[in-house]
């Protein structure tokens, strides 16, 4: 390519990005938000490197916060207990959103089925704060669960909250409780879009309700289960920041401690920026691996990628 | 023939199953409610799983709607959320507009742009520096600003800007309609259902914020419903809300039973999300997952 065609290109390219302009100013807004709160803090990150000073310039530390960071049996603990949580509330909760998808197209009753959306969908709009209310009284010692369990044989009551072997499976559960409902929709939704003539030929074969199931809805729900477990993989190491902090109490804290409540802790509230910067350093890039590791995945399996 | 199908042996048990279910998800919620309905006396004593009040009483919502920590914080929700969700919404719909625009030239860049903001966390300290080096620390606006445009969301508005019918945008076009008018009289019209969606899931975010609240917002004054929430429910501060002079005089309002007091406020909190469930309920329907999974 010559040079006097490359001047030609590059005049016919701003002349087009002229004629746009009014456009690129709608997306302005957007672009600025991004710049400020995200841009300038991922310039922030080179705390990591650097001691932290308010007045003075940071001075360069190199490492020394990762030493630290990997040094210490907190961060150890934490990263386990971050796995731990994470995977557990992976393999509990995954196959819980199709299984009750299914049972609810099952139900016959349109009215029956409608209430219990209603319902199940509601937990996903509370806050974690009025969950973590609402189940700290339920799971109190002489709350609502403890006295069910006692009607069935239970002779002594059980502090879930401050107990360290309940207190994860109380997350799991309340996790379920808020999402079951909602994270079920998408589906749902891929049972309805089932053409209603697979039903039909189905039905004239003779076929049983568990072999429709397991035939025409089982197949359907596996491109969005697909889908889902992969875009989920690339939040592994959140494990759920809002959930932990209004869960947890002094006598559980070391057990249910994840990465985020612990950049926290360390961060915000004992002001160790730059240790608190690094953790979130090691965070971020495992994060933005797992994504780009998920798409090329799932662009390999699924022919689509997360983007 | 259809009847004996719905009272069939499967179908009794799976109701059963899923009003259980159901029960588990609404009893805790009820329970609250019928405890804040209580008189402290009754409510010291009523179980996990009653929905009924005992002793009617409203006491609690008295102290609660008299308390002025409590009213003030109500009020700044309200304003984070109608200011903040009017910021969400027209960025989000302004951004969607423009990126559905037919051969955008910088579309592909602007949207790999976007894709990473979404992906990379830069983490909480890098953006408490921000926040204070803007000199935002402690202002109400500081909670507003940090969260202008969510890109999931605007990628859900994006498919419901591309599906207004072209001919239409083009009859816009020949009548001389410029972006902005486009955008509120032709799209903004034909794709409500989706902007009503997503407005409801600002405000939803809005309204239960608190995080971001607790650590940018320093005044008690300023602050929102969900932190004083945190405060009095999770960390059991009852002082600071009751007051020390009233637990010093040992008047009606220390005598309240804090775990009905607690429910009261829980149950404030709740009223504006159930305000607007049936509108979530109305427009979040099968076209909005259509739009949102990538086909």
């Amino acid at each position: 390519m010559n040079k006097l065609e490359k001047k030609e290109r590059n005049k016919i390219f701003f002349q087009k990005i002229n004629h746009e302009k009014i456009l690129y100013f709608m997306i302005l807004p957007t672009i600025l938000y991004f710049i400020f709160f995200r841009v300038l803090p991922i310039f922030n990150m080179r705390l990591a490197f650097f001691k932290y000073s308010s007045r003075t310039p940071w001075t360069f530390v190199g490492l020394k916060y990762f030493r630290m960071i990997f040094a210490s049996p907190d961060f150890i603990q934490i990263l386990k207990n971050t796995l731990i949580i994470s995977f557990m509330k992976y393999i509990l909760l995954f196959p819980a959103f199709p299984i009750f998808a299914i049972l609810l197209n099952e139900l016959r009753c349109k009215n029956t089925r409608k209430l219990v959306q209603v319902i199940s969908y509601l937990p996903h709009f509370l806050s974690w704060i009025v969950i973590a209310g609402v189940w700290i009284s339920m799971l109190s010692v002489n709350g609502g669960v403890n006295e069910i369990l006692m009607k069935f044989g239970l002779n002594e009551s059980i502090d879930f909250m401050t107990s360290r072997t309940w207190i994860k499976w109380v997350l799991y559960f309340c996790e379920a409780w808020r999402s079951l409902g909602w994270d079920s929709i998408i589906y749902f939704v891929a049972i309805i879009a089932i053409n209603p003539s697979l039903y039909e030929a189905a039905q004239i074969d003779g076929a049983s309700r568990w072999q429709i199931v397991k035939n025409i809805i089982y197949p359907a729900l596996l491109i969005p289960m697909v889908t889902m477990f992969i875009l989920n993989l690339g939040f592994f190491l959140n494990a759920g920041f809002d959930q932990v902090l209004n869960f947890s109490n002094d006598a559980v804290l070391s057990s249910i401690d994840i990465l985020d409540t612990y950049i926290y802790r360390i961060g915000i509230q004992s002001g160790q920026y730059s240790l608190a910067t690094a953790v979130s350093l090691i965070k971020g890039v495992v994060g933005v691996f797992l994504v780009l590791f998920t798409h090329f995945t799932s662009k390999r399996l699924t022919g689509k990628g997360v983007w | 023939m259809k009847l004996r199908k719905m009272f069939s042996l499967p179908q009794i048990l799976l109701t059963g199953f899923l009003f259980l279910l159901s029960l588990t998800m609404i009893v805790p919620l009820l329970n609250i409610l019928a405890m804040s309905l209580s008189s402290p006396e009754a409510s010291a004593t009523m179980s996990g799983i009653r929905v009924i009040p005992k002793d009617f009483d409203v006491i609690n919502y008295r102290i609660v709607f008299n308390h002025p920590v409590l009213m003030k914080s109500i009020f700044n929700s309200i304003y984070i959320t109608v200011i903040g969700t009017l910021i969400n919404i027209s960025f989000t719909s302004l951004a969607a507009y423009a990126l559905t625009r037919p051969n955008l030239t910088l579309k592909k860049p602007l949207m790999i742009f976007l894709i990473f903001m979404m992906l990379f966390d830069p983490g909480l300290v890098p953006e408490y520096l921000v926040v204070q080096s803007l000199g935002l620390m402690g202002s109400r606006w500081s909670v507003i600003l940090i969260t202008c445009v969510n890109v999931y969301y605007l990628v859900i508005m994006m498919r419901y800007f591309e599906i207004v019918p072209k001919d239409i945008i083009e009859a816009g076009t020949l009548d001389g309609l410029s972006h902005m008018g486009m955008l509120m009289k032709i799209i903004i019209p034909l794709s409500s259902a989706g902007v009503a969606t997503i407005t409801m899931f600002y405000s939803v975010i809005r309204w239960n914020e608190y995080f971001k609240a607790s650590i940018y917002i320093l005044n008690q004054k300023d602050t929102v419903l969900q932190v004083i929430l945190r405060q009095f429910v999770i960390l059991g501060d009852t002082v600071s809300l009751i007051g020390q002079q009233n637990v010093w005089n040992y008047n009606d309002f220390a005598r309240v039973d804090y775990n009905a007091l607690k429910a009261a406020t829980i149950i404030v909190a709740i009223i504006p999300i159930l305000a607007i469930y049936p509108v979530v309920l109305k427009y979040y329907t099968k076209d909005t997952l259509a739009g949102s999974i990538k086909e």
